[in-house]
């Protein structure tokens, strides 16, 4: 029998094989996605109304949000752990009232503020080339001392009303912060996909020595990566100050853990974009999902923690073996 | 500026490194009359004794060319485990805790081969949650004769004293006079050169982790039980602490340079800045900007090949 005279039969079994390949070939969020669904479904039903689900994606939009930056990071064999932080000093500027704005100048100074953050990060990293995690950890640990000491002397207060408006609007049923999240992750997978800076992205991620030697702007490429990600944490505070409503020194704080997570389970690890811009997404709302979850179970902050570290270290483990091999 | 930062390739160790704790000292001695007195002396002392234990910990790792965030979380477990447990069994099981959160760090890195960076951030996540399950809300008893240990005096001489000299010495004879130190900088300098020649790289990096993680149990003893009570986020800043520690000690975080002296005066300039930002009244959330900065800063004089995590 030759190689072109196949028969249907086997036609379908080939085809059967290769879907089951892509669907092992997926990146683990997606699978986790269903077994909590189903695990919901038996132990915890209410959770799947469509108004419950609903509200949780758009609990999710803030993650969602930040993630598109931490997986940009991640591409160029970066990391970005000063979310948190930004997100901390964008809280203070909006809702402090220390600054003598309007509320759109606010908005723009907290922008500001995103863009300086990023490009600090992005300094230490590409000039001084300093460990991405140590010199994030290190600027959030100045932003938020900074931040809580000053809240001392002028506490946070209501946040801006364009923002709080802005998180109560939907179209039709769908709120319109989830349109914004849908708006970014499509432009972000545009971006990466057709432009030149997504295969400098690519060629940094795959081979960083290569990349440089090829004279690929190396240090500009991480460096807007880091304001890209420092601006999408911007982005998802304002998104967690209109939800909560009023200013904190808490907020957000755990989104740079999360966004991390989320990424890896997302099947993008260092320097490897697999799994798209979808899988981080995927991952978002599977982990804000299972924190739901977790909490209707009567599981407080200390099981959120334990599974978070599991879902990190299991998941980068699992990928990085099979990258190895 | 640069001559002065640059150190010896072996032991990190450069002008600078020594003459910013002996300076600061100075500087605090001459400029405020509580800093000399006798109580704060001791008390300069306590304090950083937990970090010390914890940073020659820190060390070891950093020289087989690693790093370990979990330290902080194995700390905040260790007190956790210390009021809830058996007083004549929180000892052991802390230990125990200890080594098998080294253990799976280190398996993480050398086998799973995942970065030691997300593999301890993993870790220090999930031992965090562990001791926040434990013992969520700080308080409770520590076991008598650990307290004793603590905090009695021979002498004069605080305990603490003695704490750290024991872990110094402790930690200068591993690293300085045993074929264990001589192959752990043998493997952070160049893991595959240092397996060639007949090293076992894995097993020697698990052993430092192990040894971290125990350093961090011991550390998390001493802070419980000076501080007289058990808190679960009790360890949370020494994380960082002892990473800034190593920076400002002129250990390489690439790995095979470095030396217990280095991080002897990292861990005096880091305690001697906090110290004296506490005597002039400075917010301890200021404090810990100024501490992010000087690890800002630090970091930025370790030039590395690789650019990135």
């Amino acid at each position: 029998m030759t190689r072109d005279a196949v028969s249907p039969a086997s036609m379908t079994g080939q085809w059967l094989w290769r879907a089951g390949k892509t669907l092992l070939s997926l990146p683990f969020a997606y699978a986790a996605l269903v077994i909590l669904m189903v695990v919901a479904y038996f132990m915890r039903p209410a959770l799947l109304s469509p108004m419950l689900l609903l509200l949780i994606l758009r609990q999710a939009a803030p993650l969602g949000i930040a993630v598109l930056g931490q997986s940009l990071c991640m591409r160029v064999l970066s990391l970005d752990l000063s979310i948190g932080g930004v997100i901390v000093g964008v809280s203070y500027i909006l809702t402090s009232g220390l600054l003598p704005f309007s509320e759109p100048v606010l908005l723009l100074v907290a922008v500001a503020f995103g863009v300086a953050v990023g490009l600090l990060n992005a300094f230490f990293i590409t000039r001084l080339r300093a460990s991405s995690v140590i010199v994030t950890l290190a600027v959030t640990l100045v932003i938020t001392g900074v931040a809580v000491a000053l809240s001392q002397l002028r506490s946070p207060g209501e946040a801006p009303e364009i923002l709080r408006q802005l998180v109560r609007l939907k179209i039709g049923i769908v709120p319109v912060v989830l349109v914004i999240w849908a708006l970014l992750l499509l432009a972000v997978a545009i971006f990466i996909r057709r432009s030149v800076f997504g295969r400098y992205v690519d060629a940094i991620g795959a081979n960083p020595r290569a990349a440089w030697v090829s004279g690929i702007p190396y240090v500009r490429v991480v460096s807007v990566v880091h304001v890209m990600s420092s601006l999408f944490a911007v982005f998802a505070g304002f998104l967690l100050i209109g939800f909560v409503g009023i200013g904190s020194m808490d907020l957000g704080r755990d989104l740079a853990l999360n966004s991390l997570a989320a990424v890896i389970l997302g099947g993008v690890t260092f320097g490897s974009g697999k799994g798209g811009v979808l899988g981080p997404t995927v991952a978002a709302l599977m982990l804000t999902f299972s924190f739901n979850l977790l909490t209707s179970l009567g599981l407080g902050e200390p099981a959120k923690l334990m599974l978070q570290g599991i879902i990190i270290g299991v998941a980068a483990a699992a990928y990085s073996v099979q990258r190895n091999n | 500026m640069l001559d002065l930062a640059r150190g010896s390739r072996r032991t990190g160790l450069s002008p600078i490194v020594l003459v910013l704790p002996v300076a600061l000292f100075v500087l605090l001695y001459l400029s405020s009359g509580t800093f000399r007195s006798l109580e704060n002396l001791a008390n300069v002392n306590s304090q950083v004794a937990a970090l010390m234990i914890a940073s020659l910990g820190q060390g070891i790792v950093a020289i087989s060319g690693g790093i370990d965030l979990s330290v902080g979380s194995v700390m905040s477990l260790t007190s956790a485990i210390l009021v809830t447990a058996d007083p004549a069994w929180g000892v052991p099981i802390a230990l125990a805790m200890g080594a098998a959160v080294g253990l799976v760090n280190g398996f993480g890195v050398t086998l799973f081969k995942v970065h030691p960076l997300v593999m301890t951030l993993a870790t220090m996540t999930f031992v965090q949650g562990v001791a926040l399950l434990l013992h969520p809300v700080p308080g409770g008893e520590v076991p008598g004769y650990l307290r004793a240990l603590a905090v009695s005096q021979v002498a004069g001489v605080p305990a603490a004293f003695f704490w750290c000299g024991a872990a110094i010495l402790l930690a200068w004879h591993l690293l300085g006079r045993s074929r264990f130190g001589l192959r752990t900088y043998a493997v952070g300098a160049n893991p595959v050169s240092a397996g060639r020649n007949g090293i076992a790289v894995t097993r020697l990096k698990v052993a430092c982790f192990v040894l971290c993680s125990l350093s961090a149990v011991v550390a998390g003893i001493f802070l419980t039980a000076r501080v007289g009570a058990g808190d679960a986020t009790m360890g949370a800043p020494y994380s960082l602490d002892t990473v800034t520690a190593m920076a400002l000690g002129g250990i390489q975080l690439a790995g095979g340079s470095g030396s217990v002296l280095g991080i002897v005066a990292g861990v005096l300039t880091l305690g001697l800045i906090s110290n004296g930002m506490n005597l002039m009244g400075v917010s301890p959330f200021l404090r810990a900007a100024v501490t992010g900065a000087l690890l800002l800063v630090a970091i930025g004089l370790q030039r590395r090949e690789a650019i990135g995590a």
